[in-house]
């Protein structure tokens, strides 16, 4: 072949790799996926039912009567000095040092006053708009997945390429009916676009520790052994067992994810578990222990996806110092995983100036207290539609519950840092806004079906 | 004429016989049960007769009792409905249990040794122990082949792979 004509052929090849459309395994044909802002979110789901009043407003227990000190218990998150008396409230421990050297709030956007717009102000259902990106008018069956698509599945449906489990974790504080959460009802989605979940606190405590703290690792030769007996034994029976209600991952990444959890297990028998508190501290909060362990899930697969939770701040049923006590020691918790994330742990998984972090209550609580006191004489909170028409000094046209804030933080030139958004009486950005702002900085916004996602991306918040 | 007659009859009876719909279990001890010496259990005549699914709590129970030959402590299945519900891939927190049962000290195993001694009663007895029913002449000779090819494929290993077959998890 003559130079000229080799030349032209190749030019003519490399043309068409690059105009042809990409056609996937499954024969589909895509379009290119959306421009990224980066490659992971953390979805800090700072949850438990956190009043406007003790976060942004920075009112500590100037709402309770006969009390006036005022400060910021979330030092890591927001901007602002803290309590300097009346600190029973924070235990033996009182005041941790924020890890945080400047707030997050000053490194990224704070949409300051944001709306849960509709449907009942509970736990479950708070989560299901933010993770589904749809209200839910009336109260959620506890025992059933959501019925719109979450946003794991969304993501695995829709992102090109295609991702695996492995890329999506939900990482939740409690039990209860948050384990379904990781996929929704809807037949085109389900199960198979569903995100790997894990409850820390059961798989690395007690339960976990004495059910699996002895299970046997084997190596990739016994791994198929034990697969080529399962296959020979599946071929003389015609029935599968299909009927486990649960996620899927691939062969070998559910030898990657067995293998970190007996690691892990071993690590926190061996008390060499990285922990978020500070030196010396002896608390151990289910939402401290739930963002470490999210963590080390970070840490060992960065996935594109993480969702993670809070809950311990619902004491605030029964015990309103306890609350303000959770809600400072999980502020730590989230500087402390932002610290990590930025660091060289972070930088090593690759995470590192590629992250944005979002995090944002599921709903707030009451303006009025409960009958319940707690030790310190603070009366207790808790979180349902009130009659706005009926409440004492209050003066805005939406419930004290549906008053949340979202915080948006991320690498330097890609979030707009030190800006605040939003006022009482006129928020900016709704729960549902949370799930298509995910998908613009993972890049599939513009795969999604339109109409399944009412809300708005958040893009105030990017450069 | 009278052998064809003779013939006919033994094959209406034969045919007549195999159409009849097999009884679900067995449930008056049979020769098997006392050949292998589980007393008590339902012992299937064959796969096909098993069409129902264990619920979790099942599959777990039993597993305890094939391994352990003892009934599961009413504390330990809580918690490991707990460790069922804290991860979502149900297979895979399915294989951490089963790895961590298969690892206690009080697990009735066959030696490698043993095995080896006698193969084809190793079979029988582990489809017995798991399926509760005889293998068929093929499955034992498909299984026999696979250990007598394959040196590091211990009993433990083959516990694994009938624990986590489809068969295992019906009944």
């Amino acid at each position: 072949m003559k130079r000229r004509s080799f030349l032209k052929n190749t030019s003519l090849s490399a043309a068409s790799v690059i105009t042809a459309p990409y056609i996937l395994p499954s024969g589909r044909l895509f379009a290119a996926t959306g421009e990224r802002i980066v490659n992971h979110v953390v979805l800090v789901l700072f949850a438990g039912g956190i009043r406007q009043q003790e976060s942004v407003e920075q009112q500590y227990v100037a709402t309770q009567n006969g009390n006036s000190t005022t400060g910021n218990l979330m030092r890591n998150m927001l901007s602002g000095a803290a309590p300097t008396s009346d600190l029973d409230a924070l235990g033996n421990e009182g005041l941790w040092d924020p890890i945080q050297t400047n707030s997050l709030a000053s490194q990224g956007t704070l949409f300051q006053e944001v709306i849960y717009q509709e449907g009942p102000p509970g736990h479950y259902n708070g989560h299901a708009v933010a993770l589904t990106g749809n209200y839910y008018p009336n109260n959620i069956n506890l025992n059933e997945n959501p019925t719109n698509p979450t946003i794991f599945e969304l993501y695995r449906k829709h992102n090109d390429p295609v991702q695996s489990a492995l890329n999506a974790w939900w990482i939740s504080e409690g039990l209860g009916p948050y384990p379904s959460l990781n996929y929704s009802q809807d037949p085109l989605y389900g199960s198979g676009y569903g995100a790997n979940y894990l409850r820390p606190a059961s798989i690395l405590g007690g339960a976990g520790q004495d059910q699996l703290g002895n299970a046997q690792t084997y190596q990739p030769d016994d791994v198929s052994r034990i697969s080529k007996i399962k296959a020979m034994l599946d071929n003389n029976f015609d029935q599968s067992g299909n009927g486990l209600p649960g996620i899927d991952n691939t062969p070998e990444n559910r030898e990657l994810i067995k293998s970190f959890l007996t690691n892990t297990i071993q690590d926190v028998q061996n008390g060499i578990f990285d922990l978020a508190t500070p030196n010396g501290s002896n608390v151990r909060t289910g939402d401290l222990i739930n963002i470490s362990s999210a963590w080390t899930v970070m840490k060992e697969f960065a996935p594109e996806l993480t969702v993670i939770n809070t809950t311990n701040l619902d004491v605030c049923h029964g015990d309103f110092s306890q609350y303000l006590n959770f809600l400072h020691r999980a502020d730590y918790g989230v500087g402390w995983l932002w610290d990590k994330i930025q660091g060289p742990e972070g930088a090593a998984a690759g995470l590192k100036d590629d992250t944005i972090m979002i995090c944002v209550p599921e709903h707030g609580r009451n303006w009025v207290t409960n009958n319940n006191t707690d030790s310190n004489g603070m009366r207790a909170l808790d979180h349902t539609a009130e009659d706005i028409s009926q409440l004492p000094d209050y003066n805005l046209p939406y419930t004290n519950s549906r008053r949340i804030f979202t915080l948006i933080v991320g690498p330097e030139g890609k979030v707009v840092p030190n800006q605040v958004l939003g006022s009482p009486g006129n928020p900016v950005g709704e729960s549902i806004d949370i799930a298509p702002t995910i998908a613009n900085i993972l890049g599939f916004d513009d795969n999604i079906p339109s109409g399944m996602l009412p809300g708005r991306v958040l893009d105030e918040a990017f450069v | 004429m009278k052998k064809q007659i003779t013939l006919l009859a033994t094959a209406l009876i034969f045919i007549l016989s195999a159409c009849k719909k097999e009884t679900t279990y067995v449930n008056q001890p049979v020769v098997d049960n006392y050949i292998y010496a589980v007393d008590g259990e339902e012992v299937y005549q064959s796969n096909i007769e098993k069409d129902k699914e264990k619920s979790p709590e099942q599959y777990l129970s039993i597993l305890y009792t094939n391994l352990f030959k003892t009934t599961i402590e009413q504390s330990d299945l809580l918690q490991l409905a707990e460790v069922r519900r804290a991860i979502g891939d149900k297979q895979m927190v399915d294989e951490l249990i089963l790895n961590d049962f298969v690892n206690g000290t009080d697990i009735e195993l066959p030696t490698d040794s043993e095995m080896r001694a006698d193969i084809e009663q190793f079979v029988e007895n582990t489809y017995i122990r798991f399926f509760l029913r005889k293998p068929t002449p093929y499955e034992i000779y498909e299984l026999k082949d696979a250990i007598e090819s394959d040196a590091g494929l211990s009993p433990e290993l083959i516990y694994q792979g009938f624990a986590l077959s489809n068969e295992y998890k019906f009944y």
